[in-house]
């Protein structure tokens, strides 16, 4: 699994990282960063779960 | 083989003052009904479930905005081109105009001030021990945070809690009592065009920004006041009615006030589940650029759909005990803000204000009752109040009373 962030549509809500901390991180810019190029198995659930509440859609979960 | 298109209909009126009252038994049955039920009342579609509310709302291609996010045709005219009422691209060179600006990175800067403010409003009533928390606190807040942000004069901005919930009002059905608020929307969008001008605007505000956009070319000069007011009316009785239903919550619940006292970094749960179950924007809507099949029923191109969040936030199908208040619930994947290109912008703030509230009550207050009844406001698609009488003591005060 994979997770795709778009940048441009990212405002910095943090959603994300609170739901998942270990698969999102913002940056100084409060811009996303996804830690891992390939989602490791055990992080998967809350790599979706994270993606799922980001506000404006900015994260895709790749199979 | 496909299986046989069947029509799932009813006749409630979804937006009558009766039903508005307590909605929630009545979309109960609309979920258990079907995927999309038409409404002849008002002929629309209203999609009432979790994952048809936030498939529709994050496919845009099918569920447009750009004919209004409103149900009638001619108040929809008037919305349509704007932010709101926009697709991709149009949609995002608009809302790009202050994405920086209402950005959560930004708005984190005004943590301290907001704080302040909120923090003078609550010494204000306090000390009278009861007071209206919708008109002495919920409405106080936004009005001043947002119109400070926008740049707009003092003077008018009593304009801004009737003008908004008129142009929210004109979402939903042709009524007498939307007629009755039309004035007031036409005196909220006469002030905006006096006072949205360079020379008015404080120079630095968002309403600056949308200006210094149109000296750029980045947005057409007819799209300024448009931008202006969408942020305005967006700012307005979306907060104040969650804010508002949050200190009900409150008031109802002393165990869950006195969690969030004693550990005021709940305040961000709190508002959380307070959106999810009093959805300050009950439904907006869609129109369907296609013919599309929710749970066996046909919903035909052309159609007017309702994207029921305050429904989809209590849908038994994905939250579990859906009508209970659950502080650490922890659904952060609520729908009160919609989702995707539309998702709100200004959430970080909203969020930031709330916050703001519950510390500062939190630092100052013992005890947060109700000192009368609530008495609920009527809007067709806002849910909120407009009293909530509250008697409060603090700690020297509940001390006395002790001793």
């Amino acid at each position: 699994m994979r997770v795709s962030a778009d940048m441009a549509r990212c405002e910095g809500h943090g959603l994300c990282e609170e739901v998942a901390p270990s698969v999102y991180e913002l940056d100084d810019d409060a811009v996303v960063t996804v830690a891992h190029e390939k989602v490791p198995p055990e992080l998967e659930r809350l790599a979706e779960a994270g993606a799922q509440v980001c506000p404006v859609a900015a994260l895709k979960v790749i199979r | 083989m496909t299986r046989a298109s069947h029509l799932v209909a009813s006749d409630v009126d979804l937006f009558s003052h009766a039903l508005l009252e307590d909605p929630h038994p009545v979309l109960r049955e609309l979920r258990d009904l079907g995927g999309a039920v038409y409404m002849r009342r008002h002929d629309f579609y209203v999609l009432t479930r979790y994952e048809d509310v936030r498939a529709a709302v994050r496919d845009w291609r099918t569920f447009t905005s750009a004919r209004g996010t409103g149900l009638v045709p001619e108040l929809n005219a008037g919305q349509i081109g704007g932010v709101l009422a926009s697709d991709p691209p149009e949609h995002d060179s608009l809302r790009a105009v202050l994405s920086e600006q209402v950005s959560p990175r930004a708005i984190h800067k005004l943590r301290g001030d907001i704080g302040r403010q909120a923090a003078e409003l609550v010494d204000a009533v306090v000390p009278l021990g009861t007071f209206d928390a919708i008109t002495q606190l919920a409405q106080r807040l936004p009005v001043q945070v947002v119109a400070d942000l926008i740049g707009l004069p003092e003077e008018g901005r009593e304009n801004l809690i009737p003008g908004a919930d008129a142009a929210f009002a004109a979402f939903g059905p042709l009524t007498p009592e939307l007629q009755e608020r039309l004035p007031y929307l036409v005196a909220f969008l006469e002030w905006i065009e006096q006072v949205g001008t360079r020379d008015q605007l404080a120079p630095g505000s968002w309403g600056a920004a949308v200006l210094d956009a149109v000296d750029e070319g980045r947005l057409p000069a007819d799209k300024a006041f448009p931008l202006m007011r969408a942020f305005l009316v967006a700012g307005m009785d979306t907060t104040v009615n969650g804010i508002g239903s949050m200190l009900r919550i409150f008031a109802e619940r002393p165990d869950v006030w006195e969690e969030v006292r004693s550990n005021p970094k709940l305040a961000g749960a709190a508002f959380e589940e307070t959106l999810r179950l009093e959805s300050p924007v009950q439904g907006f809507f869609r129109e369907t650029t296609r013919d599309v099949e929710i749970d066996g029923t046909t919903v035909p191109a052309g159609s007017r759909v309702c994207l029921h969040f305050g429904s989809a936030n209590r849908d038994e199908r994905h939250f579990v005990d859906p009508n209970r208040f659950d502080l650490h619930r922890g659904a952060l994947d609520h729908l009160a803000f919609g989702n995707g290109v539309h998702g709100c912008a200004g959430q970080g703030l909203a969020r930031l204000e709330a916050r703001a509230i519950v510390s500062a009550l939190a630092e100052r207050v013992t005890t947060f009752e109700l000192a009368g009844s609530p008495v609920r406001h009527y809007n067709p698609v806002i849910r909120g109040l407009q009293e909530l009488p509250i008697a409060v003591t603090t700690r020297a005060r509940t001390k006395g009373v002790r001793s």
